[in-house]
């Protein structure tokens, strides 16, 4: 089981992400619901990791933060959701 | 959204269960978030609409050959709003799912496929040929959202199929406009409504 997504938001965080090419910071906070601090530090752990990439460009001259998911990210997460749904079949 | 975690020792069928709800439903909504831009369906609709309306004026005589020029001014016009916008969208704050990527595939490729078919094959597809062209392309579009679960586009779309079908039983000095009323209420309407419905 990969420890970095046993966190609900983080698990929230790669799932968004998976159906995108770009996720913009303040898109991500909205559909999750997250406040800014809490969502940040989430993403911050998921850069470091390799999971997420991120971006920062200027559109509009105003500051825009994106993420988009790694292979390494989409992997991890492929293999956490089998592991969950093994642990599921295993229980029922 | 509860950031409880799954603690690594004591993982819960529960909690697991509860997580895989969530990828689940994430995952159904991102497959359906289709933004679009409704411009692009008054622009385009607009467009084929009064061309095939200009063509069938000028077979009955109403308007001169020339005014052909007209419609090219304004395809030039509607595929340059078309890839500025396009390079807009790109741009914008919002990230771009993959199925809107898949609708600007399929937007750009119906659209562009008549163009080049109408524009290659000019001395194969006569009479309204061209027009019934542009109605399919245009109904591809809208059917492919419709499939997203848009209701407006269903109908818009077998707006589109309708007027194909009624232009092919009406007398080919009304045909034209019968095509045109079809791409202006099908498609053009499309985007009124889309643009209403957001507003």
């Amino acid at each position: 089981m990969d420890d970095l997504l046993l966190s609900k938001i983080r698990l929230g965080i790669i799932a968004e992400l998976l159906a995108c090419e770009w996720l913009a910071f303040s898109e991500l906070q909205r559909t999750l619901g997250s406040t800014q601090g809490n969502l940040g530090a989430h993403l911050a752990k998921l850069v470091d990791a390799g999971y997420v990439d991120e971006e920062k460009t200027f559109v509009n001259r105003r500051p825009l933060t994106r993420y988009r998911l790694t292979s390494t990210g989409r992997n991890a997460f492929v293999q956490h959701v089998s592991q969950l749904q093994e642990l599921l079949k295993a229980t029922s | 959204m509860d950031a409880r975690d799954l603690s690594g020792d004591g993982l819960e069928a529960e909690r697991a269960r509860e997580h895989l709800e969530m990828v689940d439903r994430i995952l159904a909504e991102s497959s359906q978030r289709l933004c679009y831009g409704a411009e692009y369906f008054i622009v385009w609709g607009l467009f084929s609409g009064i061309a095939t309306a200009i063509y069938q004026l000028i077979g009955n005589g109403v308007l001169p050959v020339w005014a052909l020029n007209a419609v090219l001014v304004m395809l030039i016009a509607c595929v340059a709003f078309t890839i500025l916008r396009g390079r807009g969208h790109g741009a914008q704050r919002r990230g771009r799912s993959v199925v809107q990527r898949e609708f600007f595939n399929v937007l750009i490729i119906a659209i562009g496929l008549a163009i080049v078919v109408n524009a290659l094959g000019f001395n194969l597809f006569s009479n309204w040929a061209q027009s019934a062209i542009w109605t399919f392309a245009e109904s591809a579009v809208l059917f492919f959202i419709a499939v997203h679960g848009n209701a407006r586009a269903w109908i818009a779309g077998a707006v589109m199929i309708v007027s194909l079908a009624a232009a092919n039983f009406s007398p080919a000095s009304v045909a034209g406009y019968v095509l045109a009323a079809g791409m202006i209420l099908g498609y053009a309407g499309f985007g009124v409504a889309e643009s209403l419905a957001r507003d």
